[in-house]
């Protein structure tokens, strides 16, 4: 398991919620938050490709929050 | 991201960028009142196809943004290549936004401008079903009147009108 913490005035709450339903498929998640973080743990299903999983899920939650136009955008 | 065993590059300042060298990743340091978020962003975006990219604010006012290269990294001046490219993109993409914000007024002008003129020109009907009995302009206080008209002297005819006025109102009296 492996904790991502993404600030809150840096990634969108929105672009994590729809890309843990994208990658739900590969990994398991557990959401929680604290006042300055979104807090993901992650669980990938295939522990060989554990590093890209997790690398690939955080670039795709950046992609979201960019193309949102940003945390506070959203 | 783990912030053991760290070097830094000889040319780079050491302010401004560290390296892991356990995780072939590395982390760039940067000053958020010189580089804005949009311009942090437009850069990470750029590097998501060749990097796992994580942004964070370690404190206020800076920004920590960490490259971890997707391939194997063999020398650490692929890294170095790595921040270089980076900063540089950075610094593209923050004068990119400080021209856009520069250009914002001129752009929405012509932006509206554009799309009032591909809505084409009034056609005969919209000519026809136009009101001109309404007031083109309400001017209580006759500031759209010019000074000539409000103050300037009168005409001859006009003297003398107001001439024969007065002096049937004191015969009057």
């Amino acid at each position: 398991m492996t904790e991502l913490r993404f600030h809150r005035e840096l990634y969108s709450g929105e672009a994590i919620d729809e890309a843990v339903k994208t990658w739900s498929n590969f990994a398991e998640f557990s959401l929680s938050e604290t006042p300055e973080h979104w807090v993901v743990e992650v669980t990938p299903k295939h522990e060989a490709a554990a590093r890209q999983i997790i690398g690939e899920f955080g670039n795709y939650v950046l992609g979201l929050t960019v193309d949102r136009g940003g945390a506070e955008a959203s | 991201m783990s912030t053991d065993n760290q070097t830094s590059f000889s040319d780079i300042p050491e302010a401004v960028a560290s390296v892991s060298a356990t995780d072939r990743s590395v982390s760039i340091n940067l000053d958020a009142e010189v580089y804005p978020l949009q311009a942090v962003y437009g850069a990470a975006y750029i590097f998501l196809d060749r990097c796992f990219v994580f942004i964070d604010r370690p404190a206020e006012g800076s920004y920590r943004v960490t490259l971890s290269a997707k391939q194997a990294v063999e020398e650490s001046e692929a890294l170095r290549a790595l921040v270089g490219e980076f900063a540089n993109e950075l610094l593209s993409c923050a004068w990119r936004h400080q021209i856009t914000q520069d250009n914002r007024v001129a752009i929405e002008t012509v932006t509206v401008q554009a799309i009032a003129g591909a809505m084409g020109e009034p056609s005969l009907d919209d000519l026809a079903d136009f009101d001109f009995t309404d007031e083109a302009l309400d001017d209580p206080l006759g500031i759209a009147q010019s000074w000539e008209e409000k103050h300037g002297r009168k005409s001859p005819g006009e003297d003398k009108a107001e001439g024969d006025a007065a002096t049937s109102e004191e015969a009057s009296a």
